[in-house]
């Protein structure tokens, strides 16, 4: 028991670096803050009770379906707090308005008709930073306290800056396992070894989609049975197996760009619209090892620079 | 990490496991904990159906209204589900004319605001069409069978 103790506190609170959970605070919600720009939620205001279908959350909680205007004020200060968010101006509570009304908003169109799953990773991973001190680092927030002299600009590696990162990770963990084991608990290995995903890849193109399938690339892998059967091999092995990339590195080399790569194909192939879900692969990117290296390359162009400016005057004075 | 820090995140990090995997295991959905469905089904028939709104112009042409611009925010997976729900709920015949009077308003609302280029609306009806699923998609505008739901004018 202790031993189990001990690994979950290793795989959770092991120290890590503040800047690397603020990179991927800034990532994600400056991507999603652009993402949204444009997105109007407002409309879901206007339609009448014969629309609304409460899913679990509303009908428990008794959240309304606000009108049109009551939706647009709402948005509008979900957009401010994940711009506020990314740039770390009120850094926490910033990311808690973010999570509480985002998790209205992103739910809401489900209470219409059909639950879509697009978006549960990014309420998952909103919840996750608001809970945070994401904005420990890179941040204005950050600048601010240092400028004051209130603290370091530096703060010390801490388990805070492991968890949230790792909540992520989890969370993507269980969608992709859940998705997996789905299909096989739905269709065994039939889903492999039959045309299911051909006449899928077909029925996409007749416009039935939240998204239209970005190329007709589908209508050729399905011509062609092998490489629809290989597709979908590949998709419940990705999906079933993710867990191990939490625990090995090796699987998490192969998987974590494979899942993200089932991702693209589906958009492409088929339609459904997974780019938020993509957002939320910033969590798995070693950014303290990224800036270390970009920082070494830097430092050996100048090192470089100076080598040829100083041979240059050496030569200039022989 | 204050000792009564730990156990507020551990508990959340708990809520989310157990959340998950509750939904796994009973293969139910609790929003945003899910068992995702998605494509789960093995596809056997080459045909499926499916329901989708036209609209009607002052002459008498029909069009579908078969792109996400005509019905926002629905989109084209998620009204005909809506609808479908809606035909198979209660008193199906007076709701889905309501439903369909709300469609037709939003498509005018947005021809309004220029964000699709459809013409105005004499008419918006409500069809299940059934197609056999062809090779290359061909026949995505000549379903097999088209049955009439609906009809609603402005």
């Amino acid at each position: 028991m202790r031993e189990i103790v001990r690994r979950w506190d290793r795989f959770w609170f092991a120290p890590a670096p503040a800047s690397t959970l603020g990179t991927c605070r800034l990532l994600f919600f400056g991507s999603l803050f652009l993402w949204q720009w444009q997105h109007d939620f407002s409309a879901w205001g206007r339609f009448s009770s014969v629309f609304w279908m409460p899913i679990w959350l509303f009908e428990t909680a008794h959240v309304p379906q606000l009108s049109v205007p009551a939706i647009a004020v709402v948005q509008a200060l979900w957009k401010a707090s994940l711009l506020m968010s990314a740039i770390g101006l009120f850094t926490r509570s910033a990311m808690a308005v973010a999570f509480v009304l985002g998790t209205y908003l992103l739910g809401l169109p489900h209470n219409f008709g059909q639950t879509q799953h697009f978006d549960t990773l990014v309420v998952f991973a909103t919840g996750a930073l608001a809970l945070s001190r994401a904005g420990d680092a890179c941040s204005l927030d950050a600048l601010i306290a240092a400028a004051s002299g209130r603290s370091s600009s530096d703060p010390p590696d801490d388990g805070e800056y492991r968890w949230p990162i790792r909540f992520v990770w989890v969370a993507m963990a269980l969608i992709f396992c859940a998705a997996g084991i789905s299909k096989l608990r739905h269709s065994g290995l039939e889903w492999i070894a039959s045309d299911s995903l051909a006449l899928l890849l077909l029925r996409q193109q007749y416009h039935i989609s939240d998204g239209e399938p970005l190329t007709r690339w589908g209508i050729l892998a399905a011509r062609h049975g092998a490489v629809a059967r290989t597709l979908a091999l590949m998709s419940v092995s990705i999906e079933t197996l993710f867990p191990l990339a939490l625990v090995s590195r090796r699987a998490r080399v192969l998987l974590v760009p494979a899942g993200l790569a089932m991702l693209v194909g589906i958009r492409v192939l088929m339609g459904p619209t997974f780019e938020q879900f993509m957002m939320c692969y910033v969590f798995w990117v070693p950014w303290e090892r990224v800036t270390a290296a970009l920082r070494g390359r830097i430092a050996a162009n100048k090192d470089v620079q100076a080598h040829d400016e100083g041979h240059e005057i050496a030569k200039a004075r022989s | 990490m204050s000792p009564g820090r730990r156990t507020v995140v551990n508990l959340v990090l708990i809520a989310l496991i157990a959340g998950s995997a509750y939904d796994i295991v009973r293969d139910q959905e609790h929003w945003p904990f899910s068992q995702y469905p998605m494509f789960s089904g093995v596809w056997r028939s080459p045909s499926f159906s499916w329901l989708r709104l036209f609209g009607v112009t002052a002459d008498g042409r029909e069009f579908p209204l078969d792109a996400n611009r005509f019905i926002a925010p629905f989109d084209q997976s998620r009204l005909p589900k809506a609808l479908r729900r809606i035909l198979d709920g209660r008193d199906p015949d007076t709701r889905v004319r309501q439903a369909l009077a709300e469609c037709l308003a939003r498509y005018e609302e947005l021809r309004l605001q220029d964000r699709h280029e459809g013409p105005r609306l004499a008419a918006l009806r409500l069809y299940e069409l059934e197609w056999t699923i062809d090779p290359e998609a061909a026949n995505v505008d000549r379903p097999d069978r088209r049955s009439f739901i609906a009809e609603v004018q402005p």
